[in-house]
């Protein structure tokens, strides 16, 4: 095991979990009407997919997502008519095509989606976790991006939106961007020890800044590890348990999306899950089928199944988790430290 | 002359356009495989990057799902993030190319992949006619590259007077403009379409007819083009491609996604 000196302080002995089931974490934090951010919101990848689903199963309305990115979770949120707002950089499922969910609630006026890029919106989150007034910007600047504001169509080009602002230092021109402070983030994980320090394989696009953007913050990781791995790797925990608020263990948590290390973008179930939200009929029938059934969250690998779950876990990544499967707890130990299980 | 797609021809021109060394970031889908063929190539020291922040990458499998997903992760050097690749790499001016696609472009180079509404947006304009997938990252790359080669598919109702919607920015509306509204970028430098290269002209900064394929004729791209599409008096022909480049872009397209019709 892993060798570290350590004190035996009342601190250290008196610590408790922060894990939380995933259904007593969507009914605990979260409240119709809340800014919510679904990190990472990555279309094909690491995403808190999982988090979406209980999101929809709860019945929560009127949320205003602000994500990098779309993904099947707002794709989802977006077809259960649950979302009065969203901002995006992207609103695609990339080679999975256009989000059908989204693309229905955006076109009948339902949901108002406001435009930003993939870089902006991880400014924003940068300008929270900073606690900035403004975060200026040199892109999204010159384009409808900054001159149509949604949400104000009347006023084109947008004054409000990303104001043009003159650099103090060479009078230069460029915009200015509202930071974002989300009330709750649901941010996906490789790996999470019971308190919260956390192992994001692949890329982190903008996790690490909206974790310190959002008031409360969740994690849901695929795998809840002990806290060895964060004594061995400190450089690798970039999200740290002082930021963290609960931890959901919740396995193929971005499922069908993928989670590098763990298990590929389920192909059929991407290309059934959007075809299926292309209509309220289709949208009622998925809920039904995969959303409904999901009461706690190891339900869901009863819908994969085995011989899908087999297939996915034996992708190009899988030899990124090996050095941490050592630390994997078993669900027994999980089970023990969490709460409302 | 072995046979070869328009799509291979659009992806092998848009390659011809990356050169060695340089930083360049590659779109998902077709920008990618045009820029992974560029560095299987005759561009092996292209130090390529993916939005997302998965840098030293070689793709496995088949045609990446995204700029994130597990056929672009197995075999990464480094993983970091939006912030890293698109702001610190490209957002801050240091990036030397990119490589974006269009759903809708315009005489300037401008794009449209966000929505299509009845013609331009203007005061009032709501909820559009079909939404499409919005920026991404290619508005900041189209803001702050170097330069930008765009791809699409020639074809009237994409090559517009002027698009619905600027989502990554050209020329705007002409000569001086990226300046005024404070852009670090040099703007588009081509559009490689499935029937030819247009490049702008370097005083109305619109986009002219530089060349034409093997299969194609300046007639053909003038007819499916919707603005007034100039030919450039020293128009060419693009030589086709040739055996090994042909050979080395079917190892990068592994799955035979530019050999569809």
């Amino acid at each position: 095991m892993t060798q570290y000196p350590t004190v035996e302080t009342q601190a250290n002995r008196t610590r408790q979990s922060k894990l939380v089931r995933l259904a007593l974490a969507v009914a605990q934090y979260t409240r119709d009407g809340i800014q919510y951010a679904p990190g990472s919101g990555l279309p094909v990848g690491a995403e808190s997919v999982a988090f979406g689903r209980e999101l929809v199963r709860q019945g929560r309305r009127n949320l205003h997502v602000v994500s990098n990115c779309s993904s099947q979770q707002l794709n989802l949120l977006c077809a259960a008519g649950a979302v009065t707002k969203a901002e995006v950089g992207f609103s695609g499922l990339e080679v999975y095509g256009f989000a059908n969910g989204l693309r229905r609630a955006v076109e009948s006026g339902q949901t108002i989606l406001e435009d930003y890029s993939n870089l902006t919106m991880a400014l924003r989150f940068l300008g929270g976790a900073l606690n900035w007034p403004f975060v200026p910007t040199v892109t999204n600047i010159g384009s409808d991006i900054q001159w149509y504001e949604a949400a104000n169509p009347d006023e084109y080009p947008s004054k409000g939106k990303i104001p043009a602002i003159t650099d103090p230092f060479t009078g230069k021109t460029l915009g200015a961007l509202k930071p974002l402070r989300p009330d709750v983030a649901a941010i996906h994980v490789t790996f999470s020890d019971p308190r919260g320090n956390a192992v994001m394989l692949g890329t982190e696009w903008s996790r690490f800044e909206l974790s310190r953007a959002a008031k409360k913050v969740i994690l849901v990781a695929d795998h809840i590890v002990s806290e060895d791995l964060a004594r061995q790797y400190p450089n690798l925990i970039r999200i740290p348990d002082i930021v963290v608020d609960a931890v959901v263990h919740a396995p193929f948590a971005a499922w069908p999306q993928c989670s590098p290390g763990l298990y590929d973008s389920d192909e059929e179930h991407m290309k059934l899950m959007n075809a299926a939200l292309k209509t309220v009929e289709g949208y009622e029938d998925y809920k039904r089928r995969f959303v409904d059934p999901v009461e706690t969250s190891s339900d869901i690998l009863k819908l994969i199944g085995e011989e899908k779950i087999e297939q996915l876990t034996h992708g190009p990544t899988r030899f990124l988790a090996d050095p941490f499967r050592k630390w994997i707890l078993s669900d027994e130990t999980v089970a023990e430290l969490t709460e409302g299980r | 002359m072995s046979e070869y797609t328009q799509q291979e021809m659009m992806a092998i021109a848009t390659g011809r356009e990356i050169r060695d060394g340089e930083l360049a970031i590659f779109g998902v889908g077709l920008s990618m495989l045009a820029g992974f063929y560029a560095q299987a190539h005759h561009a092996p020291n292209v130090r390529s990057l993916t939005e997302g922040g998965v840098y030293g990458a070689t793709p496995v499998g088949g045609l990446p799902w995204g700029i994130e997903c597990t056929r672009i992760s197995a075999n990464a050097t480094s993983f970091t993030g939006a912030l890293d690749a698109l702001g610190f790499l490209v957002g801050s001016g240091r990036c030397d190319v990119g490589i974006i696609g269009a759903a809708q472009i315009d005489k300037f180079g401008n794009v449209n992949t966000t929505a299509i509404w009845n013609g331009p947006i203007g005061p009032g304009s709501r909820a559009p006619k079909t939404r499409l997938s919005g920026a991404g990252g290619a508005n900041d790359i189209a803001s702050s590259c170097g330069r930008v080669v765009i791809m699409a598919t020639h074809e009237k109702k994409r090559f517009v007077e002027k698009v619905d919607y600027i989502s990554s920015p050209g020329y705007i509306d002409g000569p001086g403009a990226r300046q005024r509204y404070g852009l670090l970028g040099g703007g588009p430098s081509a559009i490689v379409t499935t029937l030819g290269i247009l490049r702008p002209n370097k005083d109305t900064l619109e986009f002219e007819l530089d060349a034409y394929f093997e299969y194609s004729s300046p007639d053909e791209v003038v007819a499916n083009t919707g603005w007034k599409l100039k030919v450039s008096p020293n128009v060419r022909v693009v030589p086709p491609p040739d055996d090994g480049e042909l050979r080395i872009l079917h190892e990068v397209d592994t799955t035979g996604m530019l050999r569809k019709k």
